[in-house]
């Protein structure tokens, strides 16, 4: 048993040290959406078949929203140094605040994003509100 | 019975310089093959992987001998039981495997391994907590009914996952044609990893590849063609114990809201199935993919 738990003691050590050194060297990186093009591609990697005919990127390049020819609103948002996204609907719910636009996806441990879509913002705030899932104010 | 060691345990101090390799070839070649965040949650699945094999692992263990003493053949300690033992096993793994992908109840507990975005080593230790609830043991346990003894299929299976590890690698892309034809590569096993629509639930191999291609679900890694890892509705976290039970969590909400006909569908059919039809299966995704595909050739 003794034995067991120095094991265990061990492993727990060497996956700090791990961790630590991938932070130590600096592993990972800094991502961002910097063109329509990627947002596009980003988008068709996380759902299959959707071709957006609208994107606003946030001015900070961390998420994006777009818009498909059948009103489908996708948010994606970087993880890490990846990407995820969720289809929005009347699950979600979405909060105007000037430039700044709050998409909530309903699901807790994915959260809400807060993504700075300067003057077409409200034009957004719209659009998501068209789906009845939000509650703009300005 | 001969005295075995545990080959894990030898393993292990090879398994963490490994990963030290590969990071620092990341950080010559490629940073974004690991994130801190990410490389944490794998290998905390890893070891609480550990822990719930410990706990579980006498229990299985023991139903084994059971049915070892009612085996139907005498197969002993022969020097050909190992190797036959070791390609038995690894056919057992593949159908456990593959329904650990098409089958929702096994898959709540394999989905741990794929949750990562990324793949490297440090996924290939991204192991499940709730294998014993899954009882995806059932599938490599028949072979002590054959007459291979307990002991010998643990020995077997743990050289087969410490095969499996170093396979989990993007640093290196392919081997000479006769080693892909035979073996699982890293090339190969990519590709079992990708959510790509095109390789989505292929190449269920352990060790040996030909598994696949003998049952129809070999996948050739399409070279130029950037691979997305994970899984279909990717985490969006990494939040240990949502990683672990996210998909026993979804199964229960399921099984709360379906009409009462429906209920063991949400259970033994293939993840993303719904009543409704209003979900992804990854049949579906690659049914919608291929039309996409044959309307930019029309």
């Amino acid at each position: 048993m003794t034995a067991e738990l120095l094991k265990l003691a061990g492993s727990i050590a060497a996956i700090l040290f791990i961790a630590w050194l991938a932070r130590f060297w600096k592993l990972g990186g800094d991502v961002r959406i910097r063109s329509e093009e990627q947002a596009r591609e980003i988008a068709q990697e996380t759902i299959c078949g959707f071709d957006p005919v609208e994107i606003v990127i946030d001015k900070a390049g961390m998420a994006a929203l777009l818009r498909d020819a059948d009103g489908r609103h996708l948010l994606v948002r970087r993880h890490g140094v990846q990407w995820v996204g969720r289809l929005l609907d009347h699950h979600n719910e979405a909060r105007l605040d000037q430039n700044f636009l709050t998409v909530g996806t309903g699901e807790k441990t994915f959260g809400s994003v807060t993504l700075d879509l300067g003057a077409r913002a409200p034009a957004w705030a719209a659009g998501l509100r068209h789906l009845n899932i939000g509650r703009p104010h300005a | 019975m001969p005295e075995l060691f545990s080959p894990i345990d030898y393993a292990v101090p090879a398994f963490i310089i490994l990963i030290v390799a590969e990071m620092l070839w990341a950080r010559r070649r490629a940073p974004e093959k690991y994130e801190p965040r990410d490389t944490l949650t794998s290998l905390a699945l890893g070891t609480g992987s550990t822990v719930a094999g410990a706990l579980s692992g006498a229990l299985v263990f023991s139903l084994a001998m059971w049915i070892y003493e009612n085996r139907v053949f005498e197969i002993g300690w022969v020097w050909w039981a190992w190797p036959l033992c070791f390609v038995l096993d690894d056919l057992a793994y593949y159908w456990a495997h593959r329904s650990g992908h098409r089958v929702r109840w096994f898959w709540a507990s394999h989905v741990n391994h794929h949750s990562s975005q990324h793949y490297n080593l440090s996924t290939a230790l991204r192991q499940t907590w709730t294998g014993f609830i899954a009882l995806g043991f059932i599938f490599r346990i028949p072979l002590a009914f054959l007459g291979f003894h307990p002991a010998m299929l643990l020995f077997v299976g743990a050289f087969n996952l410490i095969y499996q590890f170093w396979i989990h690698t993007e640093a290196i892309y392919k081997f000479p044609r006769w080693i892909e034809y035979v073996m699982n590569t890293p090339s190969h096993h990519r590709v079992h990893h990708a959510t790509n629509p095109r390789y989505l639930d292929r190449n269920y191999a352990g060790t040996f590849i030909i598994w696949d291609r003998m049952f129809g679900t070999f996948t050739e890694e399409v070279e130029g063609e950037k691979i997305r890892y994970g899984i279909v509705k990717q985490l969006g976290t990494f939040n240990l114990l949502w990683s672990v039970f996210h998909e026993w969590i979804g199964i229960a909400q399921d099984l709360w809201s379906a009409p009462w006909r429906h209920k063991f569908s949400y259970l033994w059919r293939p993840p993303g199935w719904s009543h409704d039809g209003s979900r992804d299966t990854s049949d579906s995704i690659r049914a919608q993919w291929l039309a996409g595909q044959q309307a930019k050739g029309d």
